[in-house]
C-alpha cells in the first residue's frame, strides 16, 4: 500500500484536475457542434413552432401571405384533413401526395413519413393539420418509446459510466506511473553506484532502455579509464623493475667488495638503501592502484592470525632488521585460535608496511611490538614502536589531508608515501578499520581491527 | 649452516635481459656457485636444460618467444628439477599460476641479492640433502642418518619426534622457525593446542644436545615466535 501511495501521491491532484478539464472540454465541444444546428432547427421553422403558427393563422380564407411565404421559403407543404380523411385545404402539396386518407393511413404517417417526406401533425378544430418538410431534412424516430424504468435509471447510468471512465483513466495513469517508477529505480541505483566509481551493468527494457544503455556506457567508459590507469601504472612499474634489480644488485656487490675503498662502499650502501625505497614504492604503487580500482582480486581463505603474525615476525627477524631495532610478537592466549577470512598475502603486506614505517621513521633505532588480541566480536593486530612518535598536529594532518593518489586538485600540501595508504586500503578491503595512536616522543601505534566471523551455534 | 656443498650444483638461468643475466651470474659466482648456464629465450632454455642437465632452473616469466610457465611445463616432461621464477610481474594471479604448476618459489623483481640467494639456498636445501647428515652443535654432534646424538663419545638415541624436530630446525639452521611450522612438521596440518607437547619435546631435545639444558646455546627460544638452532661456529 505504501508503494501504491508513493506511485500516485504527487500527481493525484493534477490527475483529477485533468479529468475534470477533459469532461468540460467534451461538454464544450458538444455544445459548440450541436448548438448551431439545434438553435436553427428548433427556431421559428421548427415543426412545433410552424405547426403552432399555421394553426393559429389558419382561417376559412386560408393562411396569411406572410405565413405562405414562410412555408415556401422553407419548402414546407401543408394540408388540412377533415374527419373523413379528405384534404380540404392545402399549400404547395406535391403531386405524389394523395388527397384522400383512411384512418390507417393517418395512424401510420402521423408517426413517420408520408412518401418519404417527414410529416408533423396537429389536431385543430377544423381537422388534422399536416405539415410536410423537405425529404431528408428530419429523421423521425418511429419507435420512440422507452420503458419508464430505463428512463429512471438513466441519470444513475450516466453517473456510473462517468465513474467507470474515471476509474479506468486512473488505472492507466497508475500503471504507467508504476512502470516508470519500476524502470527508473534501477537507473537511479546504478547512477548512485556509478558516482562511487564502481562499475555497473544495467539492462532494462521499455521506453527507458536508452537511458539505461547510456548509464551502462558511461560506466564502461569509467571502467576503461580506470583499467587504463591501472595498466599504465602497472606497465611503468614493470619497466622499472628490471633496471632497479640491476642497480640494487651491483650496489650490493660494491658494498661487499673488499677491494673497494670504505668511502665507495658507503656510497654504494646509500645507493642500495635508496633503491630499496624505490622498490617498496613501486610494489606499493602497483598494489594501491589495483586495490583502488578494485582490480586486485582478494584471495580470501580462513587464516589463523596467530600463525600469520608469527610467520611474519620470523621472516622479519630471519631477513635481519639491523642491530638498532628489535621486534617482539605477543599473542594473547584467547587470540591464539582466532581465524578470519582474509587474503594472507595482503595482510602480511599491511603489517610489513607498518613495521617498515616504524623502521624508516626511527633511524636511531627502536623496539617494535606486534601483538594480537581478540574479543568476542573482533580481533585486532597492533603494530607499535617506542620511537619518536608523532605530534598531535602531524597526526591530525595524517588523518585529514588527502593523499596525492586520491586528490583531484593541485594542492601542494598533499600527503605522500604510499605505505599507510596501502595499509588502509587492505584493511578496508577486508571490512576492517584502522586506528592510529601517537604522541611526540612516545612511540607510534597502529591498530588494525577486523570483525570476527559469527560462530554458528 | 654450511652451504658450500650446494655450490657444486648446476644452475640454469633464463632471462631475455643480458645485463640482468650478467648480474645474477656475478652474484651467484661471488657466492661460490661455479656451474652456471645461461639462456636468453625459451628455445635456448629448453636446449640448455636438455644438454646441461641443471640442478635448478631460474626462469624469467616473460620471454621473447613464450612465457616461463610454458618453459617449465616443457621441462617437466622429462625432469623434475626445482624451478624458481624471477619476474617483473608481481600480480597475485601470476604467483598462483607459477606455484600451482609446481614451481618451488617465485621472486619478484626488483630483488635484493641477499634475498635472492636466500631463496636459492632454501630451494636447493629442500631438494638436495647434504651428503653428510651430521650436524655439529656447540656441545655435541647430531647424526641424522642414525638418529643419534654424540656428546664426546656418549651416544644418546633420538626418538622419531625429536629427530623430526631437530631435522626441521637444522634445515633452517640459524633462522627462526615458528611454533606453527614445527607443530605442522610434527603433527601434520592445522595442529591446534600442541604448543605444550612441543615444549616438552624441545625440553627433552635440549637435555640431549645442550651442556646446560636450562641455559641453551644451540636450541634457542625466540619469545613469541618459535625456536632457532645454531650450529657450532
Amino acid at each position: 500500500m505504501k508503494a501504491f501511495g508513493k506511485y500516485i501521491s504527487k500527481y493525484l491532484l493534477s490527475f483529477f484536475v485533468f479529468a475534470l478539464i477533459l469532461l468540460l472540454v467534451n461538454l464544450l465541444a458538444f455544445a459548440l457542434t450541436f448548438g448551431g444546428i439545434v438553435s436553427r432547427e428548433y427556431g421559428s421553422a421548427s415543426p412545433a413552432n410552424m405547426l403552432e403558427a399555421v394553426a393559429g393563422d389558419l382561417s376559412a380564407s386560408g393562411i396569411s401571405e406572410e405565413r405562405l411565404q414562410e412555408l415556401n421559403h422553407n419548402r414546407i407543404w401543408a394540408m388540412l384533413l377533415d374527419a373523413g380523411g379528405r384534404c380540404i385545404w392545402e399549400v404547395s402539396l406535391p403531386e405524389e401526395i394523395p388527397t384522400q386518407y383512411t384512418i390507417q393511413d393517418v395512424a401510420v404517417f402521423s408517426k413517420g413519413y408520408l412518401q418519404d417526406y417527414p410529416v408533423f401533425v396537429r389536431n385543430i378544430d377544423k381537422g388534422l393539420l399536416v405539415l410536410g418538410y423537405p425529404k431528408d431534412s428530419f429523421m423521425k424516430l418511429t419507435g420512440n418509446y422507452f420503458p419508464i424504468r430505463a428512463i429512471r435509471i438513466f441519470p444513475l447510468f450516466v453517473t456510473g459510466i462517468l465513474a467507470i471512465d474515471i476509474l479506468l483513466l486512473f488505472l492507466v495513469y497508475y500503471f504507467s506511473k508504476r512502470n516508470i517508477a519500476k524502470n527508473t529505480e534501477p537507473i537511479m541505483a546504478s547512477i548512485k553506484t556509478l558516482s562511487t566509481g564502481k562499475p555497473v551493468d544495467l539492462s532494462i527494457r521499455g521506453e527507458l532502455s536508452e537511458i539505461a544503455d547510456s548509464v551502462s556506457q558511461a560506466s564502461q567508459v569509467l571502467s576503461r579509464q580506470n583499467q587504463a590507469r591501472a595498466n599504465w601504472i602497472s606497465g611503468v612499474s614493470h619497466d622499472i623493475r628490471t633496471p632497479l634489480s640491476m642497480i640494487m644488485g651491483y650496489a650490493q656487490r660494491i658494498v661487499k667488495d673488499h677491494e673497494a675503498s670504505g668511502n665507495i662502499q658507503q656510497e654504494a650502501e646509500i645507493i642500495r638503501a635508496q633503491s630499496a625505497k624505490i622498490k617498496d614504492l613501486i610494489q606499493d604503487l602497483n598494489l594501491v592502484s589495483q586495490l583502488e580500482y578494485e582490480m586486485q582480486p582478494l584471495h580470501k581463505e580462513q587464516v589463523r592470525l596467530s600463525k600469520l603474525l608469527r610467520s611474519y615476525g620470523a621472516d622479519l627477524l630471519n631477513a635481519g632488521i639491523g642491530e638498532k631495532y628489535s621486534a617482539e610478537v605477543k599473542i594473547s592466549p584467547e587470540a591464539e585460535t582466532a581465524v578470519i577470512d582474509c587474503d594472507a598475502r595482503l595482510l602480511s603486506r599491511a603489517i610489513g608496511n607498518l613495521v617498515q614505517n616504524s623502521i624508516n621513521h626511527n633511524p636511531q633505532g627502536c623496539d617494535i611490538f606486534l601483538s594480537l588480541v581478540c574479543s568476542l566480536e573482533d580481533v585486532s593486530i597492533t603494530v607499535a614502536d617506542n620511537g619518536v612518535g608523532m605530534s598531535a598536529e602531524k597526526l591530525r594532518e595524517l588523518e585529514e589531508k588527502p593523499h596525492y593518489m586520491e586528490s583531484i586538485d593541485e594542492r601542494l600540501d598533499l600527503r605522500h608515501g604510499l605505505g599507510l595508504l596501502l595499509v588502509r586500503q587492505i584493511v578496508e578491503a577486508h571490512g576492517g578499520t584502522m586506528k592510529i595512536e601517537s604522541a611526540s616522543q612516545s612511540g607510534y601505534k597502529t591498530i588494525l581491527i577486523f570483525q570476527r566471523p559469527h560462530r554458528r551455534r | 649452516m654450511d652451504h658450500s656443498f650446494l655450490h657444486s650444483k648446476k644452475l640454469l638461468l633464463v632471462d631475455d635481459e643480458p645485463e640482468l643475466l650478467k648480474m645474477v651470474s656475478a652474484i651467484l659466482a661471488d657466492e661460490g656457485f661455479s656451474c652456471l648456464v645461461t639462456a636468453a629465450n625459451m628455445k635456448e632454455g629448453i636446449a640448455a636444460a636438455k644438454a646441461e642437465k641443471p640442478d635448478l632452473a631460474i626462469l624469467d616469466v616473460m620471454l621473447p618467444d613464450g612465457d616461463g610457465f610454458f618453459l617449465m611445463e616443457q621441462m617437466r616432461t622429462w625432469t623434475d628439477i626445482p624451478v624458481i621464477f624471477l619476474t617483473a610481474r608481481d600480480e597475485a594471479a601470476d604467483k598462483l599460476a607459477g606455484l600451482g604448476l609446481g614451481a618451488d618459489d617465485y621472486i619478484a623483481k626488483p630483488f635484493l641479492p641477499q634475498e635472492f640467494l636466500l631463496r636459492v639456498y632454501a630451494v636447493l636445501r629442500r631438494c638436495y640433502k647434504e651428503d653428510t647428515t651430521v650436524l655439529k652443535l656447540d656441545s655435541c654432534t647430531v647424526d641424522f642418518s642414525r638418529a643419534e646424538v654424540d656428546r664426546s663419545g656418549k651416544i644418546l638415541p633420538l626418538t622419531a619426534m625429536e629427530h623430526r624436530l631437530l631435522e626441521t630446525l637444522a634445515k633452517n639452521e640459524g633462522r627462526i622457525v615458528t611454533v606453527d611450522t614445527l607443530c605442522e612438521a610434527l603433527w601434520g596440518d592445522n595442529p591446534f593446542g600442541y604448543e605444550n607437547s612441543l615444549n616438552a619435546h624441545v625440553r627433552r631435545v635440549r637435555e640431549k644436545i645442550e651442556a646446560d639444558p636450562s641455559k641453551p646455546v644451540s636450541l634457542l627460544t625466540v619469545k613469541g615466535l618459535g625456536y632457532k638452532l645454531l650450529a657450532r661456529k
